[in-house]
Formats: C-alpha cells, structure tokens, sequence
C-alpha cells in the first residue's frame, strides 16, 4: 500500500460506518436522488459501509479493478431491484466519495503543506476507486435491463424460432406453415364439401395465424388472407344454400387477429433491438 | 481562490488540441471504450475540443449544473445517437478527465508544494464539474432509453 494513500486509508476503514451513516443523511434527502428517501436507512448505511471498506482491500489487492467488482456489483443489483433510476444510483456514488472527503477535512487529516501533497495523492486515489465502480455499476445495469427484457420476451423469443433466411430455423418453420396450410385446405374440404357444416374447425386455423404473425411480423397477415380467402371460396362453392355472413366475420377476425399480433411483434423485435 | 482553481482549465483551453489528441490515442485504444474503436480520430477529437471548450464556460459559470445540463445533455444525445453504450460513454468522459490531469502534471503545474493547495482546489473543482456532468449525461441516456421504448409502444 502506498504511503501517501496510507492516512485516508486508516481514517476510512476506523471511521467507516460514521461516514456511512453522514453519507445516508445526504442521500436521503439529496433532491438529485429521490428514490432513495423511501429506502431504509439501515440499508443505505451497509452500503455505505461497505463501499468505505472496499477502499483498503482495493489499495491491497492485485487488481483493483477486479477487487471493486464484488462492490460494485451487489450494489447495482440492490439498486436495480430497488427500482433506482441509474443516474440516482451514480449520483449517490458521487456523494459517497463527497462525504469520505468531506469527513477527511473535517478531522482536520490534510494540514501541513506535507499533509496537503498527500491529500492530492489521496484524492487521485479516491477518484479512481469512483471511476472503476461508477464504470462497472452502469455496465451491470445495462446488463440487468438487458436480463429483464431477454426474460420478459424470453417465451415469445422462443416461439419465435429466430434464425436468418436459408438456415434450418427457417426451413423449418416453411415447412411447418405448409403443413398447417395444407390442413386447414383438407379440412375446409371435408366439412364444406362432405359434411355441409360450417363446424367448428376454423378455431383451429388461429394456430397458423398466430404462428406466422410471430414468425414473420406484418408480413404474417398473408396466411391471414390466404385463410380468409380458403372459407370464402369454399363457402361459395360447396355451401351455396347456406347465409355466408358467419363465415365472412370468421374470415374478418383472421384478418384483424394476424394484424394486431403482427404489430405487436413489429414492436418486441424493436425492443429487443434498442437492448441489443 | 477562483484564480488558482482556474489555473487547470485556462491550461486545457489553451491546449485542447494537444490533450483531445492523447485523449482520442487513449479512448481508441482502451478496452472499456470497445465502440470508440472504429471511428475516425478527427471526429472523436472534435468530440473532445468541444467538451474542452464548453468545460471551462461551465466551470466559471455561477450556476454550473444549469450550464452542464444545456451544454452536455446534447453531447448525451449524440453519443446516444451514435450507438455508443452510456457505460462507454461515461468512460470516455472519465477519461478525458484524467488526460486533463496527466497534461497538467505532465507540465509540472503543480510542483511546488505551495501549489499542492491550489492542485487540491483545482482538483475538487473539476471533480464536482464532472460529478454534474455525468449525471446529467447518465440521466438524459436514461430518458432517451424510456422514450424510445414509449415511442415503440405507441406505434404498436
């Protein structure tokens, strides 16, 4: 350890939970960090402390950069699940480091001119320590929202058999949709054409039209259409006593259930972009 | 007091070049500035020209979060713009902090040990400038990123 660095150091690691404690006054009523004032104090002050404490294993360590991860990393998690909006969350860190020093003048440490060489040296120091975990608090953050998102659409992302055109993702999914098409085309047949019922087969045709609007966004709403199109041709041809009215609302809803889900998606895909 | 703390900024003023060409060397090359890597260094030093040259209006100015949110909240939104990651960002902002440091150390300015006390001044001064203009960068990021999510929102 440093020399120079070797007085902050000391009056840290004694007084740690002291200046944890002035720090948790501040922030708990900073108007640049709101969120914390409905946090308890027990908590802000452990932080607090904690962060005091990592000032000497980081003047011991080998890598300090990498010492500062075991801080820096449950506080972004705490802070995250706290719902601390970032800028909060590094504006707190600020007036940590402010506190430290303001607590160091107030106990006088840096007087003499010797003493005053030092404090600079120590101010470096401090500052460093502040860079590294400002730095890994804001990646962990992104790394946290990026965590939330992949897990909120995680189910969707599944089903949404990502992969570019030509692999095997989709060819399968081709393959998949020309079966369902190929389906629906026979059952149309059999129930139009042998059975004379308008039945209740056409529930059925919402997996294909769900499946396509996942799979291809807006452009889904051609199987849509080309389902509509499948039970109003067939109704005209083999059903031709029979009121079309229910089968043009049937074909309606296809149309209006391939469109939402298409938009709805449109947008997932440019979340999950902005994240990426 | 304001004379001696002003030593630091008059010195990067009257070198902004010198210190935003180290800084560009540096942020091209540094691993926790990944996406600065491939952009050109004529237009990452002009990013830093005008960060030098609008950090010494916010540092003289009486209200300094005021002027750090006019000048730095459309730095935020370019570097936004451009893709670069807020942690990045902030980064590079550290950095050019510690280039205008390095180059006034580099230069000796504060050797004697008389000028320790002024180096102290000046250093707490800059500090508190950054410690503003990283919030208001860290907190325009973040609205920009929930706009974009509203916007996303609203045209579904």
């Amino acid at each position: 350890m440093q020399a120079y660095a070797a007085k902050l150091i000391d009056l840290i690691e004694s007084k740690a939970e002291n200046i944890a404690k002035q720090w948790a006054d501040d922030v708990m009523k900073h108007n640049r960090t709101p969120s914390y004032h409905r946090l308890p104090k027990e908590m802000v002050v452990e932080q607090g402390t904690a962060f005091y404490k990592l000032f000497r294993r980081m003047a011991l360590a080998a890598n300090p950069y990498e010492e500062a991860k075991s801080f820096s990393w449950k506080y972004a998690e705490e802070l995250y699940r706290k719902k601390i909006p970032l800028q909060e969350a590094i504006y707190a860190l600020m007036l940590m480091r402010r506190n430290l020093w303001l607590y160091a003048e107030f106990q006088g440490t840096f007087v003499t001119v010797l003493e005053k060489t030092q404090a600079v040296e120590s101010l470096n120091r401090t500052i460093l320590l502040f860079d590294y975990v400002s730095h890994q608090v804001v990646e962990k953050y992104q790394d946290l929202i990026i965590g939330s998102v992949e897990r909120r659409i995680g189910a969707i992302k599944t089903l949404m058999m990502k992969g570019p055109i030509g692999t095997k993702k989709n060819i399968y999914k081709f393959g998949m949709m020309a079966i369902f098409l190929l389906i629906a085309c026979i059952l149309t047949y059999h129930n139009h054409a042998t059975l004379k019922s308008e039945g209740l087969f056409t529930h059925l045709f919402y997996i294909p039209i769900i499946l396509a609007s996942i799979w291809w966004g807006k452009r889904g709403i051609i199987i849509s259409i080309f389902l509509s199109i499948l039970i109003l041709t067939s109704h005209l041809l083999f059903l031709r006593g029979m009121n079309i009215s229910a089968d043009v609302i049937r074909a309606g809803m296809f149309i209006m259930i391939g469109s939402v889900i298409g938009w709805l998606m449109e947008g997932i895909k440019k979340v999950e972009e902005m994240y990426q | 007091m304001k004379a001696f703390t002003g030593k630091l900024v008059d010195l990067t003023q009257k070198n902004a070049d010198t210190i935003a060409r180290q800084w560009a060397k540096d942020v091209k090359t540094n691993v926790k500035t990944y996406s600065y890597h491939n952009t050109s260094e004529e237009e990452i030093m002009h990013q830093a020209k005008y960060f030098y040259k609008n950090f010494q209006l916010m540092f003289f100015n009486e209200s300094p979060y005021e002027q750090a949110r006019e000048i730095f909240e459309k730095y935020a939104e370019e570097r936004y713009q451009e893709g670069i990651p807020l942690h990045e960002a902030l980064y590079a902002l550290i950095l050019m902090r510690r280039h205008m440091w390095l180059y006034a150390e580099f230069q000796s300015m504060f050797s004697a040990e008389v000028q320790h006390q002024q180096a102290v001044g000046s250093l707490s001064r800059t500090i508190l400038m950054f410690d503003y203009i990283i919030y208001v960068v860290a907190r325009k990021f973040w609205e920009m990123m929930k706009l974009e999510g509203l916007t996303t929102k609203n045209k579904q």
